[in-house]
């Protein structure tokens, strides 16, 4: 549905006022754990970004079930009391707020707004916990495409050296 | 080479590009130097942001066990940079050698208290600073240049010690005209190029008989 505001400002946020928040679609990418989808119908609401329950499975693997938001073994409860800041029902759909997902997670997001762009960074379970001085594995390919984890090399001392072409 | 020499001693180098255009810019210097050790590419500067690193080349030893125990620090194997950097890799290099020979016992591995010290905590800023970078570099490879430099700048303010978000937003762009400064026109501002690589801090008393290879 489209509004049009060209009988006059005030009539225009009168009109405006009545709709109800969720009424305001737009085409979304999303970027979560390093895969890239694209959402059709999302909901951005004061700062807050509602995708239906079947694009949340879609772009993050993640389900809502009675325990909580899941992904195989991995489960986040949701805070009772404030369940209605990640679930809504609307349009005979189940909608969650990925922005309240990603606070209640200590998840960092970068958005642009012109590309209508979202960036999902590392939850804290994903952040590896330094002070353990346990070396954070991680999974990369060579210049031949065949991947390596430094968790291969265990069992060897190694020297673990970043650098670049800049 | 130093892999060379030390191969057969239970012992790896990995070695990782931290390039967002992968194969492309990394590829010609792998190509030119044939390594025998594991070179990896890093399109997403994963393993800086695992490892909260700030630069390159940065170096970190782990054990047999998965175990750092020597953090992030400036890590030449070789003296191809010298004149820019000041830094001869001897003393890296020696040190390197007596851990691989001693190790738990050498006076390099920096003792838990140390390398919990050194290994900088949660940042909410740094982190945030991760994601603003990550938005920028998928903007970039889809085409969106002038839509990442205001993420990339974004980082960079997030996280001002980490001169990987500087260089590597630089060279995807005319530097100057997107960010009105130059690699070169930073590191005159942080000092000169000798000051900005930070030598490693190895113990003196641990390195007795430095001698060149």
């Amino acid at each position: 549905m489209t509004w049009r505001c060209s009988t006059g400002a005030f009539l225009c946020f009168l009109l405006m006022a009545g709709i109800p928040a969720q009424a305001k679609k737009i085409r979304a990418t999303l970027l979560y754990d390093g895969q890239t989808t694209e959402i059709r119908a999302a909901d951005e609401d004061a700062g807050q970004l509602w995708i239906t329950t079947a694009d949340l499975k879609r772009a993050t693997r993640f389900e809502l079930k009675p325990q909580g938001i899941c992904r195989d073994e991995l489960c986040f409860p949701l805070p009772k009391s404030r369940r209605d800041e990640f679930v809504r029902k609307s349009a005979g759909k189940s909608w969650f707020n990925l922005m309240a997902f990603a606070q209640l997670v200590h998840q960092p997001v970068a958005h642009d707004e012109a590309l209508s762009t979202w960036y999902f960074g590392l939850r804290s379970d994903q952040r590896p916990n330094l002070s353990s001085l346990e070396a954070p594995n991680f999974t990369l390919a060579d210049m031949e495409g065949k991947t390596h984890s430094l968790s291969d090399f265990r069992g060897k001392k190694i020297l673990l050296i970043t650098w670049a072409s800049w | 080479m130093i892999y060379q020499q030390l191969k057969d001693k239970n012992f790896e180098i990995v070695s990782v590009a931290q390039d967002t255009n992968g194969v492309k810019d990394a590829g010609p210097w792998i190509t030119a130097a044939h390594p025998t050790y594991t070179v990896l590419i890093d399109e997403q500067h994963l393993v800086s942001k695992l490892y909260n690193m700030v630069n390159v080349p940065t170096g970190v030893w782990i054990d047999e066990h998965g175990k750092i125990v020597r953090p992030n620090e400036v890590a030449f194997v070789n003296n191809q940079f010298e004149d820019f950097s000041g830094l001869d890799s001897a003393p890296y290099l020696n040190a390197l050698r007596d851990w691989i020979e001693r190790g738990d016992k050498s006076g390099y591995v920096m003792s838990e208290e140390r390398l919990r010290e050194k290994l900088a905590v949660n940042d909410p800023n740094v982190i945030l600073a991760a994601a603003e970078f990550g938005l920028g570099e998928h903007l970039y490879k889809s085409g969106h240049l002038s839509e990442a430099i205001p993420h990339f700048k974004e980082a960079q303010r997030l996280n001002p010690k980490s001169w990987n978000y500087k260089r590597q937003a630089y060279a995807l762009s005319d530097a100057k005209r997107d960010y009105g400064t130059t690699f070169m026109d930073e590191v005159q501002k942080a000092g000169g190029s000798k000051v900005y690589y930070q030598p490693p801090d190895l113990p003196p008393e641990a390195h007795p008989k430095d001698k060149k290879p």
